[in-house]
């Protein structure tokens, strides 16, 4: 059974093999390559070579696209800097204060070259790895958008005490939203992996997410034609998972490693995909014992949860994990068995 | 919310006040938290504000936000707050930022290759209403600028701040040129940033003196290494 088959399974109901499994390694690829990584993310046959040493290496059921969002914010005119060790980060805003954005051009997905990178390399997995394993894409919600084009401080200091302006901007962007994300559709991702920090129990109090970021993504989602699975973040998500169930589109949840899963099933009801496991931070310092019996403990835990997948909590696995650590993810799946109808 | 009083009526109790403050502040109400604090000062002057209103707020705030119901959004307000107060403060005649005797200076910035400001400069604030002198390098410093600036103003701290992973590593740099400069002990190394609160065990990877859990717990933070760096120069 392979991976694209144990995933079709698992969602009609049927028995599986194992349960599937996932880590976000897309940065991991390089340091599998021996790839620059400047190289890495910008050139799509040097990133898929670093996916495809990613699927040999550790066999996991989901692959990714480029994970990098500032990639997202250079296509607005942000600078980037490539580092050693980790993704290229946002080293000069392409505009320093609110009032600057009507200078902006929003860019066209179909002509970007940044944007054009991670299309190009998601449609590169997708042909390569066709009905064998499915295959993520990353991209940011309107009102995460304007973090990366300037910077956390202005745009925080406009969600908080200039909202209309706000509420402009993010709606502003739901077009560009919409239209990138079906291009990645189009493109053959298979889920749409969304992070929301705006909508984060660790960033903003509830009463904005009701009345600020929860509306405009269930705006936004409803003209996407694709499954999303909302990210955690670095935070906990669970206090917030009852503003953010029945979103349109949204059919999986990833939640941090503290979240409590059993809760959290209760919340989002049997139908979404939950997602979680042990912590990017864990993977890297922890010992393989101790991260395999996490791993153990969270799927004993859902063993009659057909619909949880054990996947890495946090962002993209760091650069210096060991590779033991990330085999024993997948050591205590395949060892934990088949998957119930 | 804000409890609102003339001069003809009765003052409301000063608990009753920091309440309404901290709850202005959790509620992301810049607005009505400064105009809270403009009324207190009309009446008692903004020294007074300090003492008896916006420091013990935002110490109650940051020993309630430590656990769970912590927001950025929080922190960022109670750190606009406290900067409204102090440029507030300083427009007055004779006015002066510094509600304590001054301290300092210390030296801040963020890491080389980082340039995620907003935690920095929410420290900065904090220590600043504490009387705190900052020479604040900002983003994307490199070591030796760390020292030399310490050295050059004879500050006792550099704290260094870091968001990820990979830029905190940049910190031991900050480390190994203070070791290397004879300067252990003199000069406490301060580190933060989010990365700090997740991985355990990264403080003393990087080499640092000392960490806060947020923004709220710096000004302490850095009392206690100013203390420790004149023990150490005192045995040497």
């Amino acid at each position: 059974m392979n991976s694209m088959q144990r995933f079709s399974n698992l969602l009609a109901g049927q028995p599986t093999d194992r349960r599937p499994f996932t880590l976000v390694l897309s940065l991991y690829g390089a340091r599998l390559t021996g790839c620059p990584l400047d190289q890495h993310y910008s050139d799509p046959a040097a990133y898929t070579q670093g996916q495809a040493a990613v699927r040999e290496t550790f066999l996991p059921d989901v692959l990714f696209a480029p994970v990098c969002t500032a990639l997202i914010g250079a296509a607005f005119g942000a600078k980037l800097r490539f580092l050693t060790g980790n993704a290229p980060i946002i080293a000069a805003p392409a505009i320093e204060s609110v009032q600057e954005w009507h200078r902006l051009h929003v860019p066209d997905p179909d002509r970007q070259p940044h944007l054009l990178y991670v299309r190009e390399a998601l449609r590169r997995l997708v042909a390569e790895h066709r009905g064998q394993v499915p295959v993520a894409a990353l991209f940011l919600a309107p009102f995460d958008i304007p973090m990366m084009v300037m910077g956390m401080g202005p745009w925080m200091e406009t969600v908080l005490f200039d909202r209309p302006t706000a509420e402009r901007i993010a709606r502003d962007l739901i077009p560009f939203f919409v239209k990138t994300a079906n291009r990645l559709f189009e493109d053959g991702a298979d889920y749409l992996l969304l992070p929301c920090a705006f909508a984060s129990p660790g960033i903003m109090p509830r009463e904005i997410v009701e009345q600020f970021s929860r509306p405009i993504l269930a705006h936004a989602l409803a003209q996407v034609r694709g499954p999303v699975a909302l990210h955690h973040l670095d935070h906990p998500l669970l206090s917030y998972l009852d503003l953010l169930a029945g979103l349109p589109a949204v059919s999986a949840f990833s939640l941090a490693q503290a979240d409590s899963l059993s809760r959290a099933r209760e919340v989002i009801g049997p139908g979404p995909l939950l997602l979680s496991g042990p912590e990017t931070q864990l993977l890297r310092k922890g010992a393989t014992t101790e991260i395999e019996a996490i791993c153990r403990a969270m799927l004993e835990d859902r063993r009659d949860d057909r619909r949880f997948i054990l996947c890495n909590s946090g962002a993209d696995v760091l650069f210096d994990t060991p590779p033991e650590n990330i085999h024993a993810v997948r050591h205590a799946v395949e060892s934990f068995g088949s998957s119930p109808a | 919310m804000p409890i609102a009083t003339t001069p003809n009526q009765t003052e409301p109790a000063l608990t009753d006040v920091r309440q309404s403050l901290i709850t202005l502040i959790k509620q992301a109400d810049r607005a009505g938290a400064n105009e809270l604090l403009d009324a207190w000062a009309n009446r008692h002057g903004h020294e007074e504000v300090f003492k008896m209103l916006l420091e013990p707020a935002l110490t109650a705030i940051g020993e309630s936000i430590t656990g769970e119901k912590h927001t950025l959004a929080q922190a960022y307000v109670a750190s606009k707050v406290a900067e409204d107060m102090l440029t507030k403060a300083m427009n007055q005649p004779g006015g002066n930022a510094a509600t304590e005797p001054t301290k300092g200076p210390v030296v801040l910035g963020n890491a080389e290759s980082d340039f995620h400001a907003l935690g920095r400069r929410m420290v900065a604030t904090m220590l600043r209403s504490k009387g705190w002198v900052i020479h604040d390098l900002g983003n994307d410093v490199p070591a030796s600028e760390f020292v030399d600036k310490a050295l050059e103003t004879g500050a006792r701290i550099i704290g260094v701040s870091a968001m990820t992973m990979t830029t905190a590593q940049g910190i031991r740099d900050v480390r190994r040129e203070i070791d290397a400069r004879g300067l252990s002990g003199r000069i406490q190394l301060a580190v933060g940033g989010a990365v700090f609160l997740v991985m355990p065990g990264l403080l003393e990877e990087v080499g640092g003196d000392g960490t806060a859990a947020n923004m709220f717990a710096a000004p302490s933070l850095f009392d206690r290494l100013w203390d420790q760096s004149i023990q150490a120069e005192a045995t040497l």
